[in-house]
């Protein structure tokens, strides 16, 4: 049951991911995420397969297979809310800038889930009154651009120092007509599946859980759901299959998310001017 | 209102005196002589016409985009040109969404007037049926970081990313040879743009003393300074376009080596500009000989002949290639016995955590590309 994958991936492949914070020196926190490879060199590396401890080598001449690379900026908190915004709490404000174009409603959308998302991460009884701005632009979109976004704004919170509970990952996993799940597709393969959905799951504060961790009615808090946005129509089964595969792999993602932040220099340079 | 004053960012007055009595000496904050540029590295996507521009902590996007579109009644044998400047709030706080401020709108004029009305875009080249069909071409510009000169460094992207911009090729066809076909890249390699020269911005600033004149002036320096001036020039010497928009008064002498000034940094940006055009052509040149859709099947066999050898120390990994056609083999046949992986997928994850650090504030971690 191999579906075949443009870029030869295997169905439950990730693209390579990179992460960098930091790279903007006026806004207070920033990141860049990208899922994939830039064409721009080319390069080998090295790919451990959990179990057998073997190396591979690939050339990466993915034919076709792009990148999606979103930059993301945090400026805050800022004094004062805007007018419908309770102002008992602290509010975030996401501002969606696209590659070309105008601002539409596409955009629009994006910026009301990303918000809702990051509210419910956020902790925002801690500075009441004040507005976080995350923004996001799209640097180059190849699939997936939404689960990126929402990567990189974590991150760029982390970056800026906003008070969190805990971070989120996010995935998409697309089902194919003949039910199998495909995880993290390009642009191409969006379109042509039945059904996609972007799943963003919370990222475990412990790197390794102890027995008997917190559980939430019978299941620990990482099995937890924060958001979910489909696309297209699928069954039922379909959508639970996604779930358990998204559900696998964002425990990848949250090792390499806490990998790239921990690696980190500490007492990073102020950037309050 | 109040809580927007608190918002902004403004330079306290010690900050101010400090930054004027050290230029007096010819001291500037950030260690240049007064008439360098800071560094500049232009670095281009994956698309054509895709350009990133950091000149110091400035850091700019520039994206250019064709479509066909009716011409203008008055000018039917032309293509058209058009600068949108994204002033976005991740540069400066003080940049808002939403209708673009004064400085915005000035700098899209400066850039405009540089490229289109000094002719360095050849426009009649655009024109595919004469007062039917002409190319539009959109150049998008994205300040991501405000450090200060922003004019130069947009112009600059600009200008890199028109140079690295490719349009579809288009041929007349059908009967009355009047419907126009837009060939696929596949199908036939896109063209570049005519650009017949390349006009630089260089921006001076002015400061209350007589004569203290810096180039380039860093987004601290901006605040305190009292006058700018912005001259367009190109590596031929001519004087595209000189924007002095108020501000204190100047002599005509310091015009005039603000002029001279400009036509030498004008050239010394132009080599750097085609330098980083050229390699990014040549690399684009090598993808293209091996991009074949047919080398990479399923089990991950790479049809090795169609490879030009990267040169020196690569050879371990040709080596290691030629084991790999083996082991995907081994690999896949592994996947499919073990189909109770729980779903575990090989999501390539590095143990090469590299950091890379610069100007010490940034640090880099690549999950799967060990780049050199």
């Amino acid at each position: 049951m191999e579906v075949d994958r443009a870029d030869g991936r295997n169905p439950n492949q990730l693209r390579p991911l990179a992460c960098s914070c930091s790279i903007l020196h006026r806004a207070h926190g920033s990141a860049s995420w990208s899922q994939g490879f830039r064409f721009i060199q080319t390069s080998h590396f090295y790919h451990f397969n959990l179990f057998v401890f073997t190396s591979k080598c690939y050339f990466c001449y993915w034919v076709g297979s792009g990148d999606t690379k979103v930059l993301a900026a945090v400026y805050g908190p800022k004094a004062g809310t805007k007018k419908n915004e309770n102002p008992e709490k602290a509010s975030i404000e996401v501002i969606w800038k696209p590659r070309t174009g105008q601002i539409g409603k596409p955009e629009k959308e994006y910026e009301i889930i990303l918000k809702r998302t990051l509210q419910s991460i956020c902790i925002l009884t801690i500075n009441p009154n004040t507005t976080t701005s995350v923004i996001i632009q799209v640097v180059h979109d190849d699939g997936a651009l939404l689960p990126c976004a929402i990567n990189a704004a974590c991150a760029a919170l982390v970056d800026a120092g906003i008070p969190m509970k805990h971070l989120a990952v996010a995935i998409c996993c697309c089902s194919a007509e003949s039910g199998y799940c495909i995880l993290d597709p390009t642009k191409l393969e969006e379109q042509k599946m039945k059904g996609f959905a972007y799943l963003v799951f919370p990222n475990s504060i412990l790197s390794v859980l102890p027995e008997g961790s917190s559980l939430v009615q019978g299941e620990p808090m990482e099995h937890g759901i924060i958001t979910s946005v489909t696309h297209g129509a699928m069954s039922v089964d379909d959508y639970f299959h996604c779930l358990e595969r998204g559900r696998a792999a964002s425990a990848k993602l949250s090792d390499f998310l806490r990998r790239s932040l921990q690696s980190k220099l500490p007492g990073d340079l102020s950037k309050a001017e | 209102m109040d809580t927007r004053l608190a918002n902004t960012w403004r330079l306290t007055v010690n900050e101010k005196r400090f930054i004027e009595t050290a230029l007096s000496s010819g001291i500037r904050i950030d260690g240049r002589n007064p008439f360098e540029y800071r560094k500049l590295s232009i670095k281009f996507g994956r698309e054509d016409g895709s350009s990133e521009v950091q000149l110091g902590q400035t850091h700019i996007m520039g994206f250019v985009t064709g479509q066909l579109v009716q011409p203008y009644r008055d000018r039917p044998n032309e293509g058209t040109l058009s600068i949108f400047t994204e002033f976005s709030p991740m540069a400066d706080p003080s940049f808002e969404t939403g209708r673009p401020s004064e400085s915005a709108v000035e700098l899209g004029r400066i850039v405009d007037r540089g490229l289109r009305e000094s002719r360095a875009v050849d426009t009649e080249s655009l024109c595919v049926l004469a007062g039917k069909l002409v190319w539009a071409i959109r150049i998008d510009l994205h300040i991501l970081d405000n450090g200060g000169n922003l004019v130069d460094a947009a112009n600059i992207a600009a200008l890199a990313s028109l140079l690295t911009f490719r349009r579809p090729e288009c041929s007349l066809g059908g009967e009355d040879d009047l419907e126009v076909i837009v060939h696929p890249p596949e199908e036939r390699e896109p063209l570049p743009l005519i650009i017949h020269h390349l006009p630089i911005a260089v921006t001076f600033g002015f400061f209350s003393s007589e004569s203290l004149l810096v180039i380039d002036p860093t987004h601290h320096e901006e605040a305190v300074m009292v006058g700018k001036m912005t001259a367009t020039l190109n590596a031929n010497g001519d004087v595209c376009a000189i924007q002095k928009p108020g501000g204190e008064g100047v002599l005509q002498s310091v015009i005039m080596q603000c002029l001279r000034l400009a036509s030498r940094m004008a050239s010394d940006i132009t080599k750097k500009i085609k330098d980083a055009v050229e390699t990014y052509n040549t690399e684009r040149a090598l993808r293209k000989i091996k991009r074949h859709p047919t080398s990479i099947t399923l089990d991950g066999s790479v049809n090795l002949k169609e490879k030009l050898n990267e040169p020196s120390g690569h050879n371990v990994v040709n080596e290691l290639s030629r084991k790999h056609l083996e082991k995907p083999r081994l690999a896949s046949a592994e996947n499919a016995s073990s189909p109770g992986n729980n779903g575990e997928g090989e999501s390539k994850s590095s143990n090469f955590g590299r950091s890379s650090r610069r100007d010490g504030a940034t640090s880099n971690f690549v999950g799967g590309a060990a780049s050199w």
